[in-house]
């Protein structure tokens, strides 16, 4: 292990934190040391454990084991509230303010000062003004509403809310993700502030350029576990990927057959924009080929999939089939027979399955024209064709007619692949198929995703996970904030090449250093 | 993972035939028994077999239109424009049967056309516009309101039900059996086939349940959003039709009396009120049920005021019950 900063006594001390969510391990024996006056950056990949520790910090979830000491004592939160109590308190990715509120009620909105059981606006008011003026932020009117103020300030008064409950550990979770270059570097002057009034602050963020500016210390996670604890500065950009990356992954994933230059392309994507979240994006795919969406999350991945879909209104640009230029408004004209496209969505709970409904009524849902003559439903045939994909996709049901939020969730996640099998696409979009499921569902889907390239349908293919990229791929599109930013070719796609560019650095030198390694 | 949702355990120990019946339906079943016999103490006419075919036929004009209402209900959506699409369905077909022989040939088929207008309004509404449905459908009710207002100046009309509508209400085709119960029985044959074996009623459900994954299943869900809500209008109307038959002419308000029953009758037949879940052997058995109270109430001489809280307090009792029981469908 690297040292630990060792000239205070810790503030808070997290030892042998421990938290699975059903299967899934989150946390193995996690640990963290935070000091008084520093600001700690909090690094790893997608699902490393590091939102889930937060949460522990903050009282959102409680721990299965370990031990929470702060400044000497041991603690344990049961609730936001009591963390906030004891001066741990969170800024979390996604905004919590109420935009028909007034800043100031907002930023009392948990506690505020009452006289006679009234609230005692005039005290409300001072307190805001205190905490604008500490966060940096004198200019907002404590009375204005939060939603006539442009995004950057309302993340000041996210800051002056939190100041407001007097913390003594800070910790940011995302909190510049929605914040321009210029409003960044004004967040960064009030938490180098911050950090000189003795306030310990924890730094959660994928854009290693501002980690390196504000940090000065540093953990890495993986896997739900502490890698090492090191000195910002001491270490380059290469050397923390290699600590983020970690564990070699096995030989799971089907081999991949020689790509066929010659196909005509089935899907063509032309200059398609939506909203800020798309912009100009390009690419081709062939039958046969398996086309990786690549990136850190959230960097427009999703919308691609689902404008493709015709979920999208108003995008731009175009969309072309077989070389002929197609307008999809809506999922039924996306998988009509012409365009044949298919669509497994991100969430199977909300998006893919009726949980309550039977499986039979899951799979045939999207293939109903097919199992139907006149809109009356041929219970034999739809019969034959169910089992059939029963047995094809191996689904481990008690029946067709059981609900299908009944079973488990990899072959929840096979029924909606097979509903969709059922209609033989040739365009298949999957939206990270492979979360939250366990690791033989997701080699069969693998195997699977192989086969169907290899019968001659094109798969887009999006992923959280980088080893499923390096292994399932023919070609990976990175995302950066809304438009691809590098394509990875066959021996190309590695994780120090997918994961430099996913965060925008200096891709030449992470290849050169994967040659080293190699 | 944990994501099961039903109670799968205690289901699969119960023998076949009632793990079959959802539990709101039996509980809809037991109920009416329980009123048979309380009213039975209370009058020994009540189990008799002239006295049951009368409330048979009453509830079949309440069946009607609740039919139509759990068809927007499985949605997990509401139509509030019963009572005027009602009136506007009895009106308009008494007023087509006074204009010569062709009119009273028209007058059932046109009566049900103006609800099933009244209805695609609401459906384009809800479906296309994304009003939501407690809006759009109170607004096209006070619209339609107010068109028969204007239509009668007010008062009652003076056109009366055509041969046709009388004989649908009143008649009886098979000795002993009222012709309503006929076309109720029709009605729901109907609906049952459409909810269990087609395509559009398995949509239904499932955007009852889901409507995101039923539209990214690449179903045209606000199509059949606006189709659901237009038949919804067309059997309100076709069950003013049939009240117009049955009182031999159309009256202002008529309609009133029958949107909250509607409603008690489609959820206390275990239809889930957010939508997805139910089958019509429910709403028939909370058809009947509404009925019997209705009628054991009048019978008990209990006057209105008393009739209107004990009609109230029991639907939010088995309200409160249903919604104890766990989910299942």
């Amino acid at each position: 292990m690297d040292t630990a900063p060792e000239e205070t006594r810790p503030l808070l001390h997290m030892q042998g934190i421990s938290k699975r969510y059903g299967g899934v391990r989150a946390l193995e024996d996690a640990e963290l040391v935070v000091h008084a006056g520093r600001i700690h950056a909090i690094l790893g990949e997608n699902g490393a454990g590091k939102s889930t520790l937060i949460k522990v910090m903050s009282g959102v979830v409680a721990p299965d084991q370990g031990r929470i000491v702060l400044d000497g004592a041991e603690v344990t939160f049961d609730s936001p509230a009591a963390a906030n109590k004891a001066g741990v308190v969170c800024i979390f990715q996604e905004l919590s303010l109420i935009p028909e509120l007034s800043v100031a009620d907002n930023i009392m909105i948990s506690d505020p000062p009452t006289r006679f059981g009234m609230i005692d606006r005039r005290a409300q008011r001072r307190i805001a003004v205190e905490a604008l003026a500490r966060a940096g932020a004198s200019d907002i009117h404590p009375s204005a509403l939060v939603k006539d103020l442009p995004l950057s300030r309302r993340q000041m008064v996210e800051i002056a809310k939190a100041l407001a409950r007097k913390p003594r550990i800070l910790i940011l979770d995302e909190a510049t993700s929605a914040l321009t270059a210029a409003d960044v570097s004004k967040v960064f002057d009030v938490l180098k502030r911050l950090r000189s009034e003795g306030l310990a602050l924890l730094y959660i963020s994928h854009r290693m350029h501002e980690i390196a500016e504000l940090a000065d210390d540093c953990t890495v996670f993986r896997n739900g576990q502490k890698i090492a604890t090191y000195k910002a500065g001491t270490k380059s950009d290469n050397e923390v990927i290699e600590l983020m990356i970690g564990r070699e992954y096995q030989n799971v994933f089907p081999p991949k057959p020689a790509p066929n230059a010659a196909a005509k392309p089935i899907l063509e994507c032309r200059g398609l924009t939506w909203t800020d979240r798309l912009t100009d994006i390009n690419f081709t795919v062939r039958p046969g080929e398996v086309v990786g969406l690549g990136g850190l999350d959230g960097q427009g991945q999703r919308e691609l999939l689902l404008a493709l879909f015709g979920v999208l209104r108003g995008c731009t640009g175009q969309i072309v089939i077989d070389g002929e230029p197609v307008r999809l408004a809506s999922p039924a004209q996306a998988s009509s027979g012409k365009v044949g496209m298919a669509l497994i969505p991100e969430d199977r709970k909300t998006e893919g399955l009726m949980l309550p409904m039977t499986v039979r009524e899951n799979l045939a849902f999207a293939a109903m024209d097919k199992v139907s003559k006149h809109g009356i439903i041929d219970r034999q045939a739809e019969d034959r064709l169910l089992d059939e994909m029963v047995k094809l996709l191996a689904i481990k049901t008690a029946g067709l007619e059981i609900p299908v939020g009944a079973l488990s969730g990899g072959n929840q996640q096979k029924v909606v692949i097979a509903k969709w099998l059922m209609r033989h696409p040739r365009i298949i979009l999957l939206n990270d198929p492979t979360r939250g499921i366990d690791v033989g569902t997701k080699q069969e889907i693998y195997q699977l995703l192989r086969r169907l390239a290899d019968q001659g349908a094109a798969i887009v293919f999006y992923s959280t996970d980088y080893d499923e990229l390096i292994g399932c791929c023919d070609r990976v599109l990175v995302l950066y904030d809304g438009a691809i930013k590098r394509e990875l070719v066959g021996d190309e796609i590695t994780e120090h090449a997918l994961i430099a560019s996913a965060l925008n650095i200096d891709v030449a030198e992470a290849a050169k250093m994967a040659r080293a390694n190699a | 993972m944990s994501d099961t949702v039903t109670g799968g355990d205690t289901v699969s120990r119960m023998p076949k035939f009632l793990r079959r019946a959802d539990p709101a339906v039996a509980t809809a079943f037991a109920c009416i028994i329980a009123l048979l016999i309380f009213g039975s103490l209370y009058s020994s006419s009540f189990l008799s077999p002239e006295y049951l075919l009368q409330q048979l036929k009453v509830a079949s004009f309440l069946g009607v239109i609740a039919t139509g209402m759990m068809l927007v209900i499985l949605l997990g959506q509401i139509d509030l424009s019963v009572p005027w699409t009602v009136a506007t369905g009895a009106m308009m077909a008494s007023a087509a049967a006074a204009f010569g022989p062709m009119g009273v040939a028209l007058a059932i088929p046109f009566g049900i056309f103006c609800g099933m207008m009244i209805g695609l309004v609401n459906g384009i509404g809800v479906a296309y516009l994304r009003i939501p449905s407690m809006i759009i459908t109170l607004a096209t009710n006070a619209v339609a309101q107010g068109l028969m207002v204007v239509y009668t100046g007010g008062f009652s009309p003076q056109d009366s039900a055509s041969e046709a509508m009388r004989y649908l209400a009143t008649g009886s085709l098979v000795p002993g059996v009222p012709n309503a119960v006929i076309v109720w029985a029709l009605i729901g044959a109907g609906t049952v086939f459409l909810l269990t074996r087609t395509t559009f009623g398995r949509s239904i459900y499932a955007i009852g349940n889901r409507e995101r994954a039923a539209y990214l299943s690449g179903v045209d869900t606000r199509r059949i959003v606006m189709i659901t809500f237009a038949i919804a209008g067309g059997l309100s109307a076709f069950g003013g039709v049939l009240l117009a038959g049955y009182a031999s002419k159309a009256a202002q308000s008529m309609g009133d009396a029958y949107l909250l029953p509607a409603i008690a009758a489609v959820v206390l037949g275990g239809t889930s009120i957010l939508g997805g879940r139910g089958s019509y052997l429910g709403t028939v058995a909370g058809v009947i049920l509404i009925t019997l109270l209705q009628s054991i109430l009048s019978v008990m001489q209990m006057p209105e005021a008393g009739r209107q809280i004990i009609y109230g307090v029991v639907i939010v009792v088995m309200l409160l019950l249903y919604g104890r029981a766990p989910a299942s469908r």
